[in-house]
């Protein structure tokens, strides 16, 4: 038995598992700034990811959509050991937490502007079980060979998750780079969500259309650009008042901005012109 | 399959040119002020940032549905 576990005998309780040692090296605020934005974000791509691998394993069977995804996790893997250290090594301390507040800002929007055009009924909501429906007709249309590897199985599922991976790789970097335990708890939401999104695939078998993605999205879009803004601004030397506490009221003003937003573009638009705004 | 991947990174930050323009020009203007208003520059960088970034998700929505709307009359005519 190591020194390690003498300690925790003499003091006549259990070892940490390695899980707890992990969580428990992050004070629960870093948790909560940095996990949950990752949680959630990670959340909605691993769902939108988890629809085509399972409609590849539904329609073609699972051993080439699991290769797939295997593979793809490779890439991501290897996308985030370079691209992550390359930004946390390249990128000096002190423009880090500047160069990630931009980028999550830029990143933010581009969901913010998204959710909102969804909700006003300019884009079309995005729905699970559609997209799983289309999945499925195109990779039957396709037609299969029983003798073959079936190399369209394992692309469409190595495409899946590799886009939809490298927007979590994303995220986990941009949430892990703020430095300290950020990372930690960054990549602990992402596999959390990972993890707890595979598992309710696995069980339903069905695309999990129980995850109100549209919401999440407009959620996330709020968080990420609120995150973007109050990291910008440290970078450039401002105390927040409260520091980390006026995170939820920047956040409240993107909410509040876009409600705006919708209103507006609801007023534009006359009735019954949405659904046609989205073919023109 | 690296076209891809190069247009999923770029498509991760932008979708609408005008909105990560402006953006940009918001994250610049913040910049400057920080750096040339001293301590009080510093201490409202960050609302300052905030508002701009409010003011241009406003006004590219705005620009976005007068686009659409105009768009859906010249298609019914």
């Amino acid at each position: 038995m190591d020194r390690r576990h003498d300690r925790w005998d003499q003091a006549g309780i259990e070892p940490p598992s390695a899980a707890e040692a992990i969580i428990g090296c992050v004070d629960p605020i870093t948790l909560a700034i940095h996990a949950t934005p990752a949680f959630v974000a990670s959340a909605v791509e691993f769902v939108e990811a988890t629809t085509i691998v399972l409609a590849v394993g539904v329609t073609r069977g699972w051993r080439a959509p699991l290769f797939g995804t295997l593979a793809a996790t490779l890439t991501l893997a290897v996308i985030i050991a370079t691209l992550g250290v390359a930004i946390v090594t390249i990128v000096p301390e002190v423009f880090l937490k500047g160069f990630v507040g931009a980028l999550l800002l830029l990143f933010g929007l581009r969901w913010l502007r998204k959710a909102i055009l969804r909700f006003a009924g300019i884009v079309a909501i995005h729905d699970e079980e559609l997209i799983y429906q289309r999945e499925v007709a195109e990779l039957r249309a396709q037609g299969l060979k029983r003798k073959e590897f079936d190399w369209v199985g394992f692309l469409v599922a190595y495409k899946a998750v590799l886009l939809e991976g490298t927007e979590v790789a994303f995220i986990v970097i941009a949430f892990g780079a703020a430095g300290g335990t950020a990372l930690t708890a960054a990549t602990v939401g992402a596999i959390t969500a990972g993890l707890l999104v595979v598992a309710l695939g696995v069980a339903l078998k069905q695309p999990l259309t129980m995850v109100p993605e549209n919401w999440l999205k407009f959620g996330v879009g709020a968080m990420l650009c609120s995150f973007g803004v109050f990291w910008f601004a440290e970078a450039l030397g401002m105390e927040w008042p409260g520091d980390a506490l006026s995170i939820p009221l920047i956040v409240l003003a993107f909410l509040g901005a876009s409600w705006l937003a919708i209103r507006i573009l609801r007023a534009l638009l006359p009735q019954g012109a949405h659904v046609e705004a989205r073919n023109v | 399959m690296f076209r891809s991947i190069w247009a999923t990174l770029v498509g991760l930050l932008i979708e609408d040119g005008q909105l990560a323009i402006g953006a940009l020009i918001a994250l610049a203007i913040t910049w400057a002020i920080a750096y040339t208003g001293g301590d009080q520059g510093r201490d409202i960088s960050g609302w300052l940032l905030l508002v701009l970034v409010l003011a241009l998700v406003v006004a590219n929505l705005y620009r976005a549905g007068l686009t659409v709307r105009a768009r859906v009359s010249s298609a019914r005519r």
